[in-house]
C-alpha cells in the first residue's frame, strides 16, 4: 500500500467494506462462479470493444473475484494488484489509456508483465442498496482510447450486469419465502410417517404441498397452479392460505368447496386454475377421506400387493362446470401407503400412465417415506422440465 | 408453436396448431381464439392432430377459449387430441368439458 493507501483505511472505508460485504452476500453471487447470463455480457463486451480482456468481477475485502470473462483458469487476484482498486472508488467509468505510463499503475503487477495491461477502462457495479460491488471492465496489452460513445456502451453493459444481478437477487428471495410455507416435519402422527418435497422448474414454482393436524388426525394437500414461474407462485400461495383456513369445516368437501368459492374470483381474474388433491387421515382408523380436484396422481400401495389410484371426480379449481365435488374414502392399514405427486413425476419416467407401475415399484422398494421423496426429486434432478412434488404417507402400524 | 385458422361456414373458424401447445405458446392461442370471437365466429375448432405436448399452460389457453366462445353464445370443441394431450385432459377431467371430436370437420356437424 502507498501513503495514499493508508489515509484511505479510515473508518468510513471500513463501514464502506463492510457494507460491500453484506451486499455481496445478500446478492448470493460468490457461491456459484461463472453463469451464463454474466459469461455472456463479458463475451459482448469483449467483441464489442475489440479487446483481449473483459471481465465481471466481484470486490470482497482485499480480493477481487471473477465472476466471467477470464480467459484462463484464474478465480481471484489480489484487489491491490488490480486497476479495479481505482474504479470501484468512483460513481462513473475508469479509464486508463496507457498504464505504463501512469505514476498510479506504471508497477503494478499485471502492467509490469509479460504482453501487460496498458489500455484499462472499467466501471463499477452497485448492488440494489448502492453499495459498490465490483466492476465491469475492459483490458488490452495495446494502448488506445476511449470515445464517449464507447463510455456509454461500457455504462450500459454494467446497467445490464448490475439488473442480472439484482433479478437473480430476487428470484432467490422469493425461492426462500416459497420454501418457507411448506411445512415442517413436526407434526406428531403416531403410527405414520409422513414426507414431501419440492422441485420447482424454476426459481419458484405453482406446485405446493401442505400438512398440519386437525381433529384426530391431519390434512394433507398437494396442488398445482396452471403455470410455472412466479405468477404461479403467488396464487400457490393465497390457494394454500384459503384452504387452511377451511380445515375448520368438519365435512372435507365443505372445505374445498369453501376454498374454492372464495378463490373463483381470483383465479378467474388471473386466468388460472388449480388442480388439486386434498385429504384428511384420521390416524386411528387409517380412514383417508379425500378430495380429487383434477389432481388425479395418488396411489395407495397396499401391503398385500394391490395398488389403487385414486379417483379424481371433479374439475379442478377454477374451471366453473355443473359440478358437485364428492368425498372419497381409502384405509390405509399397517405397510399401506399413499403416494400423491404432480404431472411433473411422470415427465420423470415415460411421460404416460405407464409411469405409474414405475412409481408403484419405487414405493414398494423404499424403506421409507422420505425415501420415496428422495428418489423422485433425485430423479428430478435440478433440470427436470415442469415442477415436481411429492407427498408420501405410510402408516407404520 | 406454428398455427394457422381457417375460415368455415360463416361463423366456425378452424385453428390448428402445430408444435408445443406450453407456456410460451398458450398465450398467442389465446389471443388467436380471443380475435376468432371478436370477429364473430365464436364457433372454433382447435385442431390439435399435430400438438405432440400440451401442459396445464396450454389446458388453460383452451379452457379460457371455451370460456370467451360460450360468453359469445358459441363453444370451442377439439379435434383430434394426441395420446399424451389426452392424458392431461383426463388427468384433469376437463375431457368431460372439452370432450374430443374425431376432426375438425365434424366438430361442429351436431349443431
Amino acid at each position: 500500500m502507498s501513503t495514499a493507501g493508508a489515509s484511505e483505511v479510515s473508518i468510513l472505508g471500513v463501514i464502506d467494506e463492510v457494507s460491500r460485504h453484506r451486499a455481496i452476500d445478500e446478492l448470493h453471487l460468490l457461491e456459484s462462479r461463472a453463469e451464463d447470463r454474466f459469461e455472456r455480457v463479458a463475451r459482448l463486451a469483449r467483441e464489442l470493444f475489440g479487446v483481449k480482456t473483459a471481465l465481471i468481477t466481484l470486490i470482497d475485502g482485499d480480493t477481487q473475484h471473477f465472476k466471467a470473462g477470464p480467459l484462463t483458469s484464474v478465480e481471484k487476484i489480489r484487489l491491490e494488484d488490480s486497476i479495479c482498486r481505482a474504479t470501484i472508488r468512483q460513481e462513473d467509468t475508469f479509464v486508463v489509456s496507457d498504464a505504463s505510463k501512469d505514476v498510479r499503475f506504471a508497477n503494478d503487477l499485471y502492467v509490469t508483465a509479460n504482453n501487460g495491461v496498458r489500455f484499462y477502462a472499467g466501471h463499477p457495479l452497485f448492488a440494489p442498496g448502492g453499495e459498490p460491488i465490483g466492476t465491469l471492465c475492459i483490458a488490452d496489452p495495446v494502448p488506445r482510447g476511449f470515445s464517449n460513445a464507447e463510455r456509454i456502451l461500457l455504462a450500459d453493459l454494467a446497467m445490464w450486469t448490475q439488473n442480472e444481478m439484482s433479478v437473480a437477487q430476487e428470484l432467490d428471495r422469493a425461492a426462500r419465502v416459497q420454501r418457507s410455507l411448506l411445512p415442517k416435519q413436526l407434526m406428531s402422527l403416531p403410527g405414520f410417517d409422513v414426507a414431501g418435497g419440492c422441485a420447482p422448474a424454476q426459481a419458484v414454482g405453482g406446485d405446493f404441498y401442505d400438512w398440519y393436524p386437525v381433529g384426530e388426525g391431519a390434512a394433507f394437500t398437494l396442488a398445482d397452479v396452471m403455470g410455472k414461474g412466479i405468477g404461479a407462485a403467488i396464487i400457490a400461495a393465497t390457494v394454500r392460505a384459503v384452504l387452511r383456513s377451511g380445515s375448520r369445516h368438519k365435512e372435507i368437501v365443505g372445505s374445498v368447496d369453501a376454498a374454492a368459492s372464495i378463490l373463483e374470483g381470483d383465479l378467474d381474474e388471473a386466468g388460472t386454475f388449480v388442480t388439486l388433491f386434498h385429504a384428511r387421515l384420521d390416524m386411528d382408523t387409517g380412514t383417508v377421506r379425500y378430495v380429487d380436484a383434477g389432481h388425479g396422481l395418488s396411489l395407495v400401495v397396499f401391503a398385500d400387493g394391490r395398488t389403487k389410484r385414486l379417483a379424481t371426480t371433479s374439475f379442478p379449481l377454477g374451471v366453473d362446470g355443473d359440478d358437485t365435488r364428492r368425498e372419497h374414502r381409502v384405509t390405509l392399514l399397517p405397510g399401506d401407503t399413499l403416494v400423491t405427486f404432480s404431472d411433473g413425476v411422470l415427465d420423470l419416467f415415460d411421460g404416460t400412465l405407464a409411469s405409474l407401475d414405475e412409481i408403484e415399484k419405487l414405493v414398494r422398494a423404499a424403506p421409507n417415506a422420505q425415501a420415496i421423496v428422495d428418489t423422485l426429486l433425485a430423479l428430478a434432478g435440478s433440470n427436470a422440465p415442469d415442477d415436481v412434488t411429492v407427498v408420501a404417507v405410510r402408516r407404520d402400524r | 408453436m406454428e398455427f394457422s385458422i381457417v375460415d368455415r361456414d360463416g361463423d366456425i373458424a378452424v385453428l390448428r396448431l402445430n408444435g408445443r401447445l406450453n407456456m410460451v405458446s398458450a398465450g398467442r392461442v389465446r389471443d388467436a381464439v380471443a380475435t376468432a370471437v371478436a370477429d364473430g365466429r365464436s364457433r372454433v375448432v382447435v385442431d390439435l392432430t399435430r400438438v405432440e405436448f400440451m401442459d396445464s399452460s396450454g389446458l388453460g389457453a383452451l379452457v379460457s377459449g371455451m370460456k370467451a366462445a360460450r360468453l359469445a353464445g358459441g363453444d370451442l370443441r377439439i379435434a383430434s387430441p394426441t395420446e399424451q394431450v389426452k392424458l392431461v385432459l383426463q388427468l384433469t377431467n376437463m375431457d368431460r368439458v372439452l370432450p374430443a371430436y374425431d376432426d375438425a370437420e365434424t366438430a361442429f356437424a351436431n349443431a
